[in-house]
């Protein structure tokens, strides 16, 4: 009789009864598949034991489902590449441009009306906002704030989430936005996140301009007076951000007020250090064009806008200039404006006019 | 596991390659995407399965172990898990399909981080020495096994490899045939010869 095969016999080391009889009796009585089966079953061993997967700790399915649900829900990779170019769900550190450029943007935003002095006074307050369009490459190469001077950021307490807006507001001085309207699809009550304050300095450095300008090539425009060792003293916030979960976790609606930004200087000379920085190397043309008209007045916020995934507009929101911004792939939509001291943003994987609805609405 | 095949022989062994080797799921746009089950794309907001957070607190840990079985490296299988998982999470495979196939988008998957070159190395024992950090000395040897193994996988053939993984993760051999267009009796013959390789691989590497 024929011998069963190899893969017959390493068959029936899982799976005996898929084995016809035939073989079955071959193998009581043959010494030869007998010796096959124990070398399979020797070979069997070793691989389980190879790929034996040792658990040091039990997966934490709470983080994973978390994370997973977040990467799950992304309405669109072109917020996801504003916000960094990376995919939420990696752990690995990347550099995340938005918030690298809009470091500068701040800076650039903030020394509109910088006051000749050596103490801290307040040389900036948001009174609007306005968007500057760029690219996502242009995002991407923009230094960060590092590179002009020394980034002075304390541990600010991150945000936590409180019971109700009532504890909300109690923490943060803030009233909670009160929306009149759920768009269609966002349902139930929402999360309520205190933002407390967020503090930084920024010290200029002309040596690290110097460096970086060298780095691009260029010459170094000369500093004004001064200038070296001027600081700014930044601050956002307290605020409060409504959460509105939806699939998966992901948020359906965020409806966010925080005191605006406002910045101190402790020695800058008026509208210097704005123009040296804008006309610093690396800063695109353009993008500098827009900063210097944007900013002009003092107390514009200048929004980044990368225009090859975002589109903008302009609207009214109870008096105020708003801006709107849309995905192109219409997926995701916001709109911010400020007013009394505040900025408030509404956004959500929602239509303009839904966006603008609930935000008309407070 | 019962019904599972439909699944499985809904994504053959070349589609669960394609789509797992972008390690981004969603890539595809759904008229070109190999996997005609996903129904929607990074483009449009993600139509999400109702039965996903159920599914995936039960085989997150299966899948996890399915990934690490290959990778070892904890950091590189939670990836995987993730990938997985968000390619289930767009697609229409049955709730009592999806084991097998999470299964084998696992092996598949991990078995392309495998072979990529990139990520390897000083990560994986940085990852092993955090997770071991109790012993030192025990963390070395063990992860000096773990990169001799995951080398003897490399080396084995693809058809090799996935057979193995996937027996060795709990299919059974009418699942693996259907995931592989083998058949049951090829299946047998296959993995008696992967298990075999792999001994082999390793006691040439220990004896090195």
């Amino acid at each position: 009789m024929n011998h069963p095969t190899d893969g017959t016999l390493r068959r029936y080391l899982d799976e005996p009864s898929a084995i016809v009889d035939a073989d079955r009796v071959h193998l009581a009585s043959c010494d030869r598949c007998q010796a096959s089966l124990s070398g399979a079953e020797a070979d069997r061993t070793a691989a389980a034991d190879a790929l034996t997967t040792e658990e040091v700790t039990p997966p934490d399915i709470d983080r994973a489902w978390a994370q997973m649900s977040s990467a799950a829900t992304q309405p669109s990779t072109a917020l996801r590449d504003a916000l960094g170019g990376h995919h939420p769900r990696r752990r690995r550190a990347q550099r995340v441009p938005l918030f690298a450029a809009a470091g500068v943007l701040v800076i650039v935003g903030s020394v509109g009306v910088a006051a000749a002095t050596t103490d801290w006074l307040p040389i900036f307050t948001t009174e609007a906002v306005a968007p500057v369009t760029l690219t996502v490459d242009d995002l991407a190469a923009l230094p960060d704030l590092s590179s002009y001077g020394e980034v002075d950021m304390p541990a600010n307490p991150g945000p936590h989430e409180v019971p109700d807006a009532a504890a909300a507001s109690a923490e943060t001085g803030v009233a909670a936005p009160a929306v009149q309207r759920l768009p269609t699809g966002v349902v139930g009550a929402p999360a309520y996140h205190v933002v407390p304050v967020q503090t930084a300095t920024f010290t200029v450095s002309v040596q690290k301009i110097a460096d970086a300008a060298a780095a691009a090539g260029s010459a170094l425009p000369p500093p004004p007076p001064g200038i070296d060792g001027a600081a700014l003293r930044l601050r956002i916030g307290p605020g409060i951000a409504e959460v509105w979960g939806g699939v998966g976790g992901a948020p359906s609606l965020v409806v966010a007020r925080v005191l605006a930004p406002t910045a101190a200087s402790s020695g800058v000379s008026r509208d210097a250090l704005r123009d040296y920085i804008l006309a610093i190397p690396g800063l695109p043309r353009e993008l500098a064009d827009q900063l210097r008209a944007v900013t002009g007045d003092g107390n514009t916020l200048p929004i980044p806008v990368p225009d090859d995934k975002f589109t903008t507009f302009s609207a009214d929101v109870s008096g105020a200039s708003a801006t709107v911004i849309q995905s192109r792939d219409q997926a995701m939509s916001a709109v911010v404006w400020a007013a009394d001291d505040m900025v408030t943003v509404v956004l959500g994987p929602l239509s303009t006019d839904e966006v603008l609805s609930v935000a008309r609405g407070l | 596991m019962k019904g599972m095949k439909g699944a499985l022989r809904a994504l053959p062994t070349k589609d669960v390659a394609a789509l797992a080797c972008e390690h981004s799921p969603g890539k595809h746009p759904p008229e070109s995407h190999p996997d005609r089950r996903v129904v929607s794309s990074e483009a449009s907001l993600p139509v999400m399965r109702s039965d996903l957070e159920i599914v995936f607190r039960g085989e997150y840990g299966h899948v996890l172990a399915v990934a690490r079985r290959v990778l070892g490296s904890s950091a590189e299988a939670d990836d995987v898990a993730q990938d997985v998982f968000l390619s289930f999470a767009r697609s229409q495979v049955p709730t009592s399909e999806a084991r097998a196939w999470l299964t084998v988008a696992a092996a598949h998957t991990a078995l392309n981080a495998l072979r990529s070159q990139r990520r390897r190395g000083d990560r994986e024992r940085r990852v092993a020495e955090r997770e071991i950090a109790i012993d030192p000395a025990e963390a070395a040897v063990l992860s000096t096994e773990r990169q001799r193994v995951r080398e003897a996988l490399r080396r084995l053939s693809r058809q090799q490899a996935i057979v193995l993984v996937l027996r060795h993760s709990g299919l059974g051999y009418a699942e693996i045939a259907a995931a592989t267009s083998l058949s049951a009796g090829s299946v047998g013959t296959t993995l008696r010869r992967a298990e075999t390789a792999l001994r082999k691989e390793l006691r040439d590497e220990s004896s090195d």
